[in-house]
């Protein structure tokens, strides 16, 4: 830890000690992130070794030879294009309903008085300690007794209403000053027009965010999915690494090269939009998962 | 920073409720629904609805379902509290309890102390420092199979920390096949993981804490850890509390970690209530059994939920 010096320390020595302070500590921090990130660097490496020498007698980061072909293998191995188009289409879908149906609750939230509104947004507000997962058995029987299991339908709907959402648009909605509301509603505009015309458009960034959650979310999903969804064809990339890596006799360079693929995409989402999903996160309108 | 507080939602509607003034009177098209009143109502009810059909009636019916002997196929007969009976001399149960509470013991304080150094870390002066926290917060937001996975091939018997134990002259140590060790990987890969998370949350409760508070303790000849105990942590209590509410309802409902790195083994030590639920329900199909396992486990976490709402009061500081 640096010391938060007051802005009156100018001697010479102080400052030197301060730049040698900085130094160390940059270098300490960003070694320990190398630490960490080791297994995910590790995993990179052995997914481009040969097989035989994922388990070398020494530790080596590059094989014999490198082989980018273990890609392109997982791909067969794993069946990973497949799994990799039904988790984009899965995703993509959740995404767009879970954006319609938060900025719907939102704006009720933070724009409009109805009869009844407190206690809603208390159940709202209740239903983000339940633990989700603990009901997933009713959820299966009940999408089983209707038919639905083993459908994208089922293994959609459940996500899309977690109250963390609409929380998130609400926080950004009530920001926005009334006289924009009323000078729309002087114009004539209906509560779907204001909405529409006013709203969203100024709430665009927090949208996005939402999206980045939402899409990510859904990526990452494992439990529901393992159990709603049988057949194969219609697994996602969680359930398929997961079947991969639980059968004997893992082929653990093409799993990893799987393992890379599922990751590079979350690592590029992050990078890009660090400072907005910083924000979100820090504004706490996201509990953890 | 605005966080919900969790046992004051009222406050949270009166504070709400300043925004939205009445809708003015409808002055060129009639309304949809009986009038402005209730236009609310058709905005809420999507949501509304989903909350209700797939969050909130799952909940109460997995209640219900516990005391019945359901499966997928067969009947449903009301067997009142035998489940119940039954959980209490199944050791497969028992067991998955005390695992999931030792996982809970251990994780959540790593969790949440580690969250907190590091994000009084990455207030300091660093070179970089978006990019460190970027390097943490990516396997918090990648898909838990996928790391889990990774740390699997890691911790093999042959695997890469075994050899670099080897170089140093120890182990190998049987981390997969020893059940106190393999415990011990589920819950460092779930620190690894999910910590980078937790340290945003915190960073931005330290970053609200005004410099002048701080500047002024220095002034009074407040010490590091005198501004610590005195200053930084009932300020960020309020993010602090709200992180570790969070982070214990998920820390009982562990189920990922365990199912691909050791599969609830080696002999059941890794057995998480979630796992064991899991595999009731879906390998056994006894669908019943494992509502009631749900309703214990909804029961665990919900004492825990209260009795940190009720200690909030003694430590928790909302200005």
């Amino acid at each position: 830890m640096t010391d938060h010096q007051l802005p009156a320390s100018g001697s010479r020595w102080r400052r030197r000690g301060r730049t040698v302070g900085f130094a160390a500590n940059t270098t300490v921090a960003w070694l320990f992130a190398l630490v960490f990130s080791f297994p995910l660097i590790w995993t990179f490496f052995t997914a481009l070794k040969p097989g035989n020498e994922v388990f070398g007698a020494q530790i080596s980061f590059i094989g014999s030879k490198v082989l980018w072909s273990n890609f392109v293998d997982a791909w067969t191995e794993v069946d990973f294009g497949r799994l990799l188009v039904n988790s984009l289409v899965v995703a993509a879908i959740s995404t767009v309903l879970t954006l319609i149906v938060a900025t719907l609750t939102a704006f009720a939230f933070a724009r409009l008085r109805f009869p009844g509104r407190s206690a809603i947004f208390l159940l709202f507000v209740i239903t983000l300690t339940l633990p989700s997962e603990v009901a997933v058995v009713p959820l299966f029987l009940g999408f089983d007794q209707a038919g639905l299991a083993d459908t994208w339908f089922a293994l959609i709907i459940p996500g899309l209403f977690g109250a963390f959402g609409a929380f998130l648009l609400r926080q950004f909605m009530l920001q926005i000053p009334g006289e924009l509301e009323e000078a729309a509603r002087l114009d004539g505009a209906s509560t779907w027009r204001l909405l529409i015309s006013v709203i969203v458009p100024l709430v665009r960034p927090a949208l996005s965010v939402l999206a980045i959650f939402a899409f990510l979310g859904s990526w990452n999903s494992f439990l529901w999915p393992l159990i709603i969804l049988n057949s194969s064809d219609k697994w996602t990339i969680p359930i398929g690494i997961a079947g991969f890596t639980t059968q004997t006799g893992t082929q653990w360079e093409l799993l990893m090269a799987a393992c890379v693929m599922t990751i590079a995409p979350v690592v590029v989402v992050v990078v890009f939009a660090q400072r907005q999903l910083v924000a979100a996160i820090g504004a706490g309108a996201f509990g953890g998962r | 920073m605005t966080f919900v507080r969790l046992d004051r939602a009222e406050e949270e509607v009166a504070d709400g409720s300043v925004a939205p003034p009445d809708p003015p009177k409808d002055r060129l098209r009639r309304r949809p629904l009986g009038g402005p009143r209730w236009v609310g109502w058709a905005f809420v009810l999507p949501g509304l609805i989903g909350l209700a059909v797939f969050i909130v009636i799952p909940q109460i019916a997995s209640l219900i379902l516990g005391f019945s002997d359901s499966t997928l196929l067969g009947g449903t007969q009301f067997t009142g509290a035998e489940n119940y009976a039954r959980l209490l001399r199944d050791p497969q149960f028992l067991n998955s309890v005390l695992v999931t509470a030792i996982f809970v013991l251990v994780y959540v304080p790593a969790n949440i102390a580690i969250s907190m150094a590091m994000a009084m870390w990455l207030k300091t002066r660093i070179a970089g420092r978006n990019w460190i926290r970027v390097i943490f917060l990516i396997p918090a937001l990648s898909p838990m199979v996928a790391n889990a996975a990774v740390f699997r091939l890691l911790f093999q018997q042959d695997g890469v920390i075994n050899q670099a134990l080897a170089a140093i002259g120890l182990g190998p140590i049987p981390w997969l096949s020893d059940g106190n060790w393999a415990l011990a990987v589920v819950i460092g890969v779930s620190v690894w993981q999910s910590f980078g998370y937790n340290m945003i949350v915190l960073g931005a409760g330290l970053d609200s804490i005004s410099p002048d508070v701080i500047a002024a303790s220095k002034i009074d000849g407040a010490g590091r850890v005198r501004r610590l105990v005195s200053i930084t942590l009932p300020l960020v209590s309020p993010a602090l509390f709200f992180t570790t509410v969070l982070t214990v309802i998920g820390a009982w409902q562990t189920f990922a970690q365990a199912y691909v790195i050791t599969g609830g083994g080696p002999g059941n030590s890794t057995m998480t209530i979630m796992l064991y639920l899991y595999q009731t329900a879906f390998t056994n199909n006894e669908l019943g059994y494992a509502s009631a396992i749900a309703t214990v486990l909804f029961l665990i976490i919900a004492i825990f939920t209260l009795f940190q709402l009720w200690g909030q009061k003694k430590w928790v500081h909302y200005d």
